[in-house]
């Protein structure tokens, strides 16, 4: 392929998808200069490896190049924020408690009242102090509309983990915002 | 771990309640938790809850917008000129492509790729997309089910179920013949806002997986009614495909 075909399946394939590589990056990083950066840096990566690009769901494919860009740029300039598989697999089992509260709710809804009513920098908050496989799955889904199968692509695991950390970020946000209240 | 079988339980219905929020389950599991939230508060909470926080972040943190400069940026990056002087046959055939469906650049990548009659999805998707390329995705264009199904019974064997969903904010707009496995199968068109939904019927089929799939960007949906699968498809979001697809079930024919 010569390097104008390059150039045109970049422009075709890559470049429809730039506001979502974008938010991605920035949710991950947390900082707007920083999720510039990282997007040029995948945009590079998917640019070298455009050729041999077999074809398939273009928006998951760059996504799946901008956060792994994103995660390997947080552990090079930010190694300090970077979760440990430790903490993952930890969250990950932490699920006893949200079956318990999810359980013995009923009647009337004041969670869903609180939520209606909080305000954008209060939900950011509660997102940004999600755990980072948690966050990265609500944003995608909630934020940014990948179905699942498209979420599993671009986080590199099963369906069914989607579901369930889509679930318990969702849930852990319900309550950080409920407890705000409280 | 140790999570006793009711709270497993729990946790699994509550996935399906953000399943069912979200669109993604087939026919038959959409039935059953509809049914089930409506015996038991908790998950009926469980959706409320889910459905205000969707609400809350699609309100008050939609998706930013990238800085106007990054586009640039990135072209500069990659060592693309601004301008094109000569432009390749495939940008052209590009362009061409996304003026003629100003929504989606992946159409024309999609349609480049479906091979012609692999498998039924394939070609009930190919269907589809041949249909958006024709100057109207309906052979014959009704809104009257009146029109349409007789239409079909002068041309094919099996003349189609065709109700009415206008009032629901899927109005007919025709149908046409589409040829699947070499066999001429009857697709309905509908559409919702802007969109196109093809709706084609299969006699003597079985859908195999029933799971909502997204083929280059398309969403699709099959059931199984009395030996005829249906399969729905369009660029329209998950949800209300699936929503479309229920109403189509529940209409009286």
């Amino acid at each position: 392929m010569s390097s104008d075909d390059s150039a045109a399946r970049f422009e075709r394939i890559v470049q429809p998808h730039l506001g979502d590589a974008y938010a991605l990056a920035r949710w991950i990083t947390g900082d707007r200069a920083d999720a510039e950066d990282v997007v040029q840096e995948a945009c590079l990566r998917a640019f070298r490896a455009i050729s041999g690009y077999a074809g398939g769901n273009t928006r998951a494919w760059i996504l799946t190049i901008v956060r792994n860009t994103a995660y390997t740029w947080l552990a090079r300039n930010r190694s300090a924020v970077v979760t440990t598989v430790d903490d993952l697999v930890a969250a990950e089992s932490a699920n006893a408690g949200q079956s318990a509260s999810f359980a013995g709710d009923y009647g009337s809804n004041p969670e869903a009242e609180l939520i209606a009513k909080a305000d954008a920098a209060r939900i950011e908050a509660a997102i940004t102090a999600l755990p980072p496989q948690f966050r990265d799955t609500l944003v995608l889904r909630d934020i940014q509309g990948l179905d699942y199968r498209e979420i599993a692509a671009v986080t590199e695991v099963p369906v069914g983990t989607v579901m369930s950390r889509l679930a318990r970020a969702r849930q852990r946000l319900i309550e950080a915002i409920a407890a705000d209240d409280r | 771990m140790t999570v006793d079988v009711h709270d497993n339980n729990d946790d699994r219905a509550a996935l399906l309640v953000h399943a069912y929020v979200d669109g993604e389950l087939d026919p038959a599991n959409t039935i059953a938790i509809e049914q089930r939230m409506t015996s038991e508060p908790a998950l009926a909470a469980e959706r409320a809850r889910v459905e205000a926080l969707r609400r809350a972040l699609r309100e008050r943190l939609p998706r930013e917008a990238e800085p106007p400069a990054l586009r640039e940026r990135v072209r500069r990056a990659v060592g693309i000129a601004r301008q094109r002087t000569r432009p390749t046959w495939m940008a052209l055939a590009a362009s061409v492509a996304i003026a003629i469906f100003a929504s989606s650049t992946g159409t024309w990548y999609a349609t480049m790729q479906s091979p012609v009659g692999a498998s039924v999805p394939d070609a009930v998707i190919s269907g589809h997309l041949r249909s958006l390329m024709a100057p109207q995705p309906a052979d014959v264009a009704s809104s009257d089910r009146h029109t349409v199904k007789p239409w079909f019974s002068g041309r094919i064997p099996l003349s189609p179920r065709v109700v009415d969903l206008a009032q629901e904010g899927f109005p007919l707009v025709g149908g046409r013949v589409d040829v699947v496995n070499r066999t001429p199968v009857p697709s309905l068109v509908y559409s919702r806002r802007q969109h196109i939904i093809s709706l084609t019927a299969l006699p003597n089929a079985s859908a195999g997986s029933t799971t909502p799939q997204t083929v280059q960007g398309y969403n699709m949906i099959a059931w199984t009614v009395e030996g005829t699968t249906y399969w729905a498809v369009s660029d329209l979001n998950l949800e209300e495909l699936q929503m479309f697809a229920r109403l189509f079930r529940a209409a009286p024919a």
